[in-house]
């Protein structure tokens, strides 16, 4: 039964593509398959350890502050996720701007805390988190291969700073849609695929 | 003066909150059906904007930065943001219960906005001044309730159009949005 | 009441945990992160200067040697783009007119597949080895659709060349 709290983030109930949370992340740094990767594991992170600290607080914290005291608990990991990406990979750092600050307002990570490590034991929660956060990293993953494949007419796998090859089209690595790296491709694509998902009764 | 107009207009159309820098969406997509609510929760997220984008200006310039204790800034600016929110609730509850019909629903929302302590950390990653900050968090706002006027009449119509039907609904209300944000992006060839 | 209490202290005791763990996280990664600032800046002088051996900071100006001899200068500029500043290293060389060796994008936040070209060698490369009188909105091609922000680039670079080389001739 525990392995359910985890796959049921990736599809069944994906927080991009089925709750349609999280949103800004997934549009704005969809650019690119190693942005896509670090805001995925930076959520995962986040979202992993905010859900067992409050599923271990949960008997603690008075009903009535449990939503500042959430709050405090997850701007904390996403401070100390901002300081290391800051620190060690400070590229991905300024590619990835105040999007990484702004997990705080992640609306998947407060929802989780919300229904779910908020009721449930540790490992549940750990689990849960691992699921949802894995969920967005596949879903945000989705959009940037096909914004950096359109937008730039290539790929490049990189993850967390390590590259693991890349490949381009040719000819049309010389005029790539630009569009597609640019807001609107964003919401173009994400669009798409939902309107995908759900003709094939995914979603 | 040119300066903050300039800033102004940056954060309003060129980089317009939400459909250039996607901050904000969920109010976006979720209320943005009906125009008169689109309004209201513009405004009340316009003026939560710019009163925390002073309050967070002053805790910044004088706590965070003399202190050297730069690196709260996150945990700082939202519990901060909270702390607000959660006040003007009260206040607005005791004050006057139509303003708080209008606005006050969606006030707990607004908290987990993005675009709210996307301006003040945007503010304080620039470094703008007071003056600056203000017109920032002014130009954001009134761009934010320019997008959602827009996206609501549109959402509007398209309940009326015929979509395909695996396009009902989000897929194309984002399909319409793309369209939007690109006219929006020819701002970019503005003098400011 | 008793439950009032409870809230301010579970509250302020979560807020203080939070608080001490951040402060004992930063102390341990500043060094990391001031070693980090030092590298990238290492990392465009030597692309600027490939035969750098050695730079050190006076005021706000790089001197870049090799073999101990002065190879060229080295300043940052800041710009207005749209996104917000955008910081350059200009490198210049260390002979009779002072022309620009070649300028390097630090930082920037401008649109993605626009204003964010500024970056791409195509753009930065027209500023290799020009003097300064060169450098002016004629000399160097915008990049299409980025007008603003590649103006911000040459307006930065121009006008902090005038503000620098004075102490630079100085020298």
């Amino acid at each position: 039964m525990p392995f359910n709290d985890f796959s049921k983030g990736l599809i069944k109930i994906n927080p991009i593509f089925v709750l349609a949370l999280g949103l800004c992340p997934a549009l704005a740094v969809s650019i690119s398959i190693e942005n896509a990767f670090g805001m995925g594991i930076a959520v995962i992170f986040v979202l992993t350890l905010s859900n067992l600290i409050i599923s271990l607080l949960r008997n603690v914290i008075p009903k009535d502050v449990r939503i500042p005291s959430f709050i405090v608990i997850i701007a904390t990991f996403v401070t100390i996720v901002n300081l290391t990406f800051k620190a060690y990979l400070p590229s991905l750092s300024e590619s990835l701007g105040i999007y990484i600050p702004l997990i705080v307002v992640n609306c998947i990570i407060l929802g989780r805390a919300e229904a779910f490590a908020s009721k449930n034991p540790p490992l549940r929660s750990v689990l849960d988190g691992l699921g949802e956060g894995t969920g967005f990293l596949l879903a945000i993953l989705l959009i940037s291969f096909f914004r950096e494949l359109l937008g730039t007419g290539g790929i490049n796998f990189a993850i967390l700073g390590y590259e693991f090859g890349s490949f381009i089209i040719p000819l049309f690595s010389d005029m790539p849609a630009l569009f597609f790296i640019m807001p609107p491709g964003a919401f173009l694509i994400i669009g798409l695929l939902l309107g995908l998902f759900k003709r094939m009764d995914v979603i | 003066m040119n300066e903050l107009l300039s800033l102004f207009l940056r954060y309003a159309l060129v980089n317009n909150f939400i459909l250039v820098m996607f901050l904000g969406l969920c109010p976006f997509f979720g209320v943005s059906k009906k125009l008169s609510d689109a309004i209201r929760m513009g405004l009340a997220v316009t003026f939560v904007m710019i009163a925390s984008s002073i309050i967070t200006w002053l805790i910044a310039n004088f706590i965070l930065i003399p202190f050297n204790i730069e690196f709260m800034e996150t945990v700082v600016f939202i519990l901060v943001i909270a702390s607000f929110v959660q006040l003007l609730e009260m206040v607005i509850r005791k004050t006057s219960i139509g303003l708080y019909r209008a606005l006050g629903i969606y006030l707990p929302l607004i908290t987990t906005n993005c675009a709210v302590l996307g301006i003040a950390e945007i503010n304080f990653l620039e470094g703008f001044s007071f003056l600056g900050s203000i017109a920032s968090s002014s130009g954001a706002g009134v761009g934010f309730i320019l997008a959602l006027t827009i996206m609501s009449g549109l959402r509007e119509r398209l309940e009326l159009s015929e979509v395909p039907g695996s396009l009902k609904g989000l897929p194309i209300a984002f399909i319409t949005a793309s369209i939007l944000s690109l006219s929006f992006l020819t701002f970019g060839g503005l003098r400011i | 009441m008793k439950e009032n209490i409870k809230r301010v202290v579970v509250l302020t005791i979560i807020v203080l945990a939070s608080s001490l763990s951040i402060y004992v996280y930063n102390n341990t990664v500043e060094d990391a992160l001031k070693e980090q600032e030092m590298a990238e800046l290492t990392e465009h002088i030597n692309m600027i200067f490939p035969d750098a051996e050695r730079f050190i900071q006076k005021d706000d100006i790089y001197y870049v040697y090799s073999d101990d001899e002065i190879i060229g200068y080295a300043f940052e500029a800041i710009g207005k783009g749209y996104g917000g500043d955008i910081t350059i290293l200009v490198g210049i060389n260390n002979d009779e007119d002072l022309t620009i060796k070649k300028v390097s994008v630090l930082s920037h936040s401008e649109t993605p597949g626009l204003g964010a070209r500024i970056t791409e060698d195509e753009f930065v490369s027209q500023f290799d080895n020009k003097p300064i009188d060169a450098i002016k909105l004629e000399g160097i091609d915008a990049i299409t659709g980025a007008t603003i922000s590649s103006k911000a680039v040459v307006n930065a670079v121009y006008s902090e060349y005038k503000n620098k080389i004075q102490s630079i001739r100085s020298e």
